[in-house]
């Protein structure tokens, strides 16, 4: 027996006695148990403390198995049982844990569920029930198989069977069962409370017409030939397409907006058009917009809600009015007030900021050239304009319109004097055979509606160039500006309402 | 002990079709049991040769007109002079109960080795099955087996519950019958219901095939079984085959062993070389599937090429001068679909032909499933096709099913028992199993 206080006596190592751990050690070493796989000599040697040694020598171990029937034996039992839901005397046998009851009822008989049943006597009957296509029998029968089957109406029409009647369908015998129910239940004391009783006759509540209709559309529904429900198919990609180009464009403009107007005095009028032009363009949309709730993030509100928030924003801004200052700036204000009152819509009320040089005027496409020549004869470039300021532009815009005026005015001249060229030529070839003198009228008649047709084929060749448009930011311009231009002809109104419909046009044309 | 509302009362189910009778335990995934369902017999006559020499035979004392009576493995497929073959199924039901109770008591005490009095039997039944015959199987059932209860379920159903559907279209191709049968809610649509031999039909046409000469081929084969050959030659491909008869087992056998076995031959020459071209006919297409090889037991072997796709194509088409030549020619898998569904209501068409299901060991055809799915595709876009890929599942089908049934919880208030039979005689049948 020789422990670390023999080795350091043996090689005279200063007693660790001097300190008082010692016998405490000594005191707990007993206690430490010797792990296995380490000898009792070596043990007493190192002590307790070299843990890592001791890890590695003991001895490795087996995982542990799970214990899974608790140890104990469970006896199983081959146990007649009786069945709740039989109304014999059977007794079939299972095996069951013998710890188990065996009075206790059996497990799947509360799945033997019986719907309460509806019977009635011959007075009620004829008081209540009566109905000129059914007899008592049949409604008896009817009754009794709809317990049977446990009101699968599938199943009890096919098996429905009652010699010597129409042939019932299916609505015929929903309705009837439903109906006599409905009456019993109502005319019947009723004992329970009233909501109760009105849980049950909803229950009852059928609708023969409604199934009848659903039952025949359900039935052209499956007899879609394969050519329409490709087209139909067809169709529904193509407002899916078309939704999302819309969204698209919805968001692209949005952004625009922003841009431009900044975000405080754009967004409710950004709202506005969106749903004015939805409403142009797809109604059914719209309504699924609605009905699809306010989660959008296109939409960031309703429009319901955005209308009146502009009457209310912009009156502060425009209050101070002061000409002298705007006269030395050259500032041009609009009038709001006035746009807004019109009644186009409140989305006219707001201006975003552009350049003067885009309200620039342009010819008419179709006689483009000829007016640029007639400009040019007058020395005046059409497309640059030093200072476009509010004046000069108005004053082109003048110009221009006089020019396209009068190259009109001098093409239909022209054609007036062909035409009547040609008839002197045609009225002395018949004069010179001595013929008829109806001739003529109708000859003149023809020349009024050719100059009609002349003049209604110029304005078919505007609308078309209008649809030729590309779809660039600077195109769009130069339609509003036409547009502008074309409408000074006539009125001079708003140019807020030429926005909007070259709005929609650009709009509808980018979607086709 | 509720496990997926199961609960085992060692209920036993017997499924009889035309081919086999299946018979097993319920809760188990296939039958214990398989025995042919057509049997051998010797017919009883006064002189009869009552005292046959194997004892080893799994034979019977044949009662009534039958001096003996041979079943399962070593039944009708093993030679026995004079031996007399039958099946007691036509169309797929019962119309001789004497050899089906044989049959029976064969599966269950023979083979299984069960006292039928101890365990609840579930019999299976075919959808257009007659109440009388139901009424007559429930009568053996409670009388000379004296279980101490009985159900019998439709077969149809019974599939639908093995693919583990409520409702659901069951095609159905076996031995004799195709069927189509609705199943709504666990019961059968009876107006829905259509069936029509046209296994038959593919049988008589693989072996006009095979007894027919054909551009390749002088004469017909020869479809002896192995039995009565005592030695063959090998021969070349397409070559007449070198076969000696054995004159002595020739004599003795009769013409309903040999007309079975010779159908024998058919089937398997149709199990392993016909198939059905998965999109429809088409010669070019069938012209170019590699052919294949097969063997008769004379040792006549030849290549099959395109003809062993016309086999299968009478399944799903036939030609217009077929039909008109042959008035009472059974309809087609299609033509049943479309018929059955057409007697359905057309708010569950939707249901059922998402929830096809295809079984029968008819439908192990090759190229059955491919081609009943491209069909239906073409005038169903959603249909649905449960067809398991495992064999034993699909020519099982129906007994599983049962197997299902009998071992829920739920199902053990519906079992008639004996007291019910007792008490209410025939009637309790059609009022229990609807």
């Amino acid at each position: 027996m020789s422990n670390s206080a023999d080795v350091r006596s043996i090689l005279s190592l200063p007693s660790a006695a001097a300190t008082p751990a010692p016998p405490q050690k000594k005191a707990a070493l007993p206690s430490a148990r010797k792990p296995d796989g380490i000898s009792r000599e070596l043990f007493s040697l190192i002590g307790p403390s070299s843990t890592t040694l001791v890890a590695q020598l003991a001895k490795p171990r087996l995982k542990q198995k799970p214990n899974l029937g608790a140890g104990s034996k469970i006896k199983w039992e081959w146990r007649a049982f009786k069945n709740g839901g039989r109304t014999d005397s059977l007794q079939l046998r299972h095996w069951v844990k013998a710890s188990t009851d065996p009075d206790v009822e059996y497990p799947f008989a509360k799945y033997n569920v019986q719907r309460p049943t509806f019977t009635y006597t011959q007075e009620e009957y004829t008081l209540w029930l009566h109905d000129n296509e059914w007899t008592k029998e049949e409604t008896d029968y009817l009754m009794a198989i709809v317990q049977e089957y446990d009101t699968r109406w599938y199943v009890i029409q096919d098996r429905y069977e009652y010699s010597g009647t129409v042939p019932r369908s299916m609505e015929d015998l929903k309705d009837r069962y439903c109906s006599v129910c409905r009456k019993l239940l109502r005319n019947r004391p009723w004992t329970g409370d009233e909501s109760t009783k009105q849980v049950l006759l909803s229950s009852f509540a059928f609708d023969k017409e409604r199934e009848v209709l659903r039952k025949r559309y359900v039935a052209s529904l499956e007899n879609r030939t394969p050519e329409q429900i490709a087209e139909e198919e067809a169709l529904y990609m193509e407002i899916k397409r078309l939704e999302q180009n819309e969204r698209r464009f919805k968001r692209d403009r949005d952004d625009l907006l922003r841009t431009i107007a900044g975000i405080e005095s754009g967004l409710p009028d950004v709202v506005e058009d969106e749903v004015q032009l939805t409403g142009l363009t797809l109604d059914s949309k719209r309504s699924k917009k609605k009905g699809g709730g306010g989660g959008d993030l296109d939409s960031p509100s309703t429009p319901l809600i955005a209308t009146p928030l502009p009457k209310r924003a912009l009156p502060p801004p425009t209050l101070p009015k002061n000409s002298a200052y705007d006269l030395q700036h050259c500032i041009t204000r609009t009038d709001i007030a006035g746009a807004a009152g019109a009644a186009a819509s409140t989305k006219a009320a707001h201006q975003p900021a552009y350049l003067r040089s885009f309200k620039m005027p342009f010819p008419k496409s179709a006689i483009a050239p000829k007016v640029t020549q007639v400009l040019v004869e007058l020395g005046v470039s059409p497309t640059r304009l030093v200072m476009p300021t509010q004046g000069n532009v108005a004053l082109l815009e003048g110009l221009m319109d006089a020019t396209a005026v009068l190259v009109e005015t001098k093409k239909v001249v022209d054609k007036v004097e062909y035409d009547i060229q040609v008839l002197k030529n045609r009225l002395g070839m018949q004069s010179a055979a001595g013929a008829k003198t109806e001739e003529p009228d109708g000859g003149v008649d023809a020349m009024a509606m050719e100059v009609d047709g002349g003049d209604d084929a110029d304005g078919d060749a505007d609308g078309e160039g209008e649809d030729g448009r590309a779809q660039s930011v600077v195109s769009t311009r130069s339609a509003r500006s036409r547009k502008h231009a074309r409408r000074s002809l006539s009125i001079s109104s708003v140019d807020t309402s030429a926005t909007v419909s070259t709005r929609a046009g650009t709009k509808r044309q980018r979607r086709s | 002990m509720v496990n997926y509302g199961g609960d085992e009362v060692s209920a036993l189910v017997i499924d009889i079709g035309t081919s086999s009778v299946r018979a097993g335990y319920a809760g188990d995934d296939a039958p214990k049991a398989v025995i042919p369902t057509t049997y051998g017999f010797h017919r009883a006559a006064p002189d009869a040769d009552s005292a046959m020499p194997d004892a080893a035979d799994p034979t019977r004392s044949g009662t009534g007109k039958f001096a003996k009576m041979y079943m399962g493995q070593y039944g009708p497929s093993v030679w026995r002079e004079g031996m007399e073959v039958a099946n007691p199924l036509t169309d797929g039901l019962v119309h001789d109960f004497e050899p089906v109770a044989a049959l029976m008591r064969h599966a269950v005490v023979d083979v299984m080795r069960c006292n039928p009095t101890e365990h609840p039997i579930l019999v299976t039944e075919p959808a257009w099955n007659t109440p009388a015959n139901r009424e007559r199987m429930a009568e053996i059932m409670f009388e000379e087996f004296q279980v101490p209860a009985f159900y019998i379920a439709n077969t149809g159903v019974l599939n639908a519950f093995a693919a583990g559907k409520g409702s659901a279209l069951v095609i159905d191709v076996g031995q004799t019958i195709a069927s189509v049968t609705p199943i709504v809610d666990g019961f059968v649509l009876r107006k829905g219901l259509v069936y029509s031999s046209l296994p038959q039909l593919i049988h008589a046409h693989a072996r006009h095939t095979l007894l027919n000469p054909t551009p390749q081929r002088r004469g017909g084969i020869d479809l002896y079984p192995h039995q009565l050959i005592t030695n063959k030659m090998p021969v070349e491909l397409g070559a007449p085959p070198r076969y000696t008869l054995r004159e002595d087992r020739v004599k003795g056998t009769t013409e309903s062993w040999r007309m079975w076995y010779e159908a024998r031959e058919v089937d398997e020459w149709t199990q392993s070389v016909a198939g059905v071209l998965e999109q429809g006919w088409n010669d070019q297409a069938a012209a170019s599937r590699p052919p294949r090889q097969y063997e008769f037991p004379t040792g006549y072997n030849a290549w099959f090429t395109s003809e062993r796709y016309s086999v299968g194509e009478q399944f799903f088409w036939h030609s217009p001068q077929l039909m008109a030549s042959n008035a009472g020619l059974p309809k087609t898998i299609p033509a049943l679909i479309s018929e059955s569904l057409r007697a359905c209501d057309p708010e569950l068409r939707q249901v059922l032909v998402g929830n096809v299901v295809l079984t029968g060991g008819g439908s192990l055809f090759a190229g059955f499933g491919d081609r009943l799915s491209s069909e239906l595709a073409r005038s169903f876009p959603h249909v649905k096709i449960h067809s398991p890929g495992n064999p034993v599942e699909r020519r099982y089908g129906g007994w599983l099913g049962g197997s299902v049934l009998a071992s829920l919880g739920t199902f053990h208030q519906l079992w008639i028992s004996k007291e019910e039979w007792a008490e209410h005689g025939k009637a309790i049948v059609g009022q229990r199993c609807k």
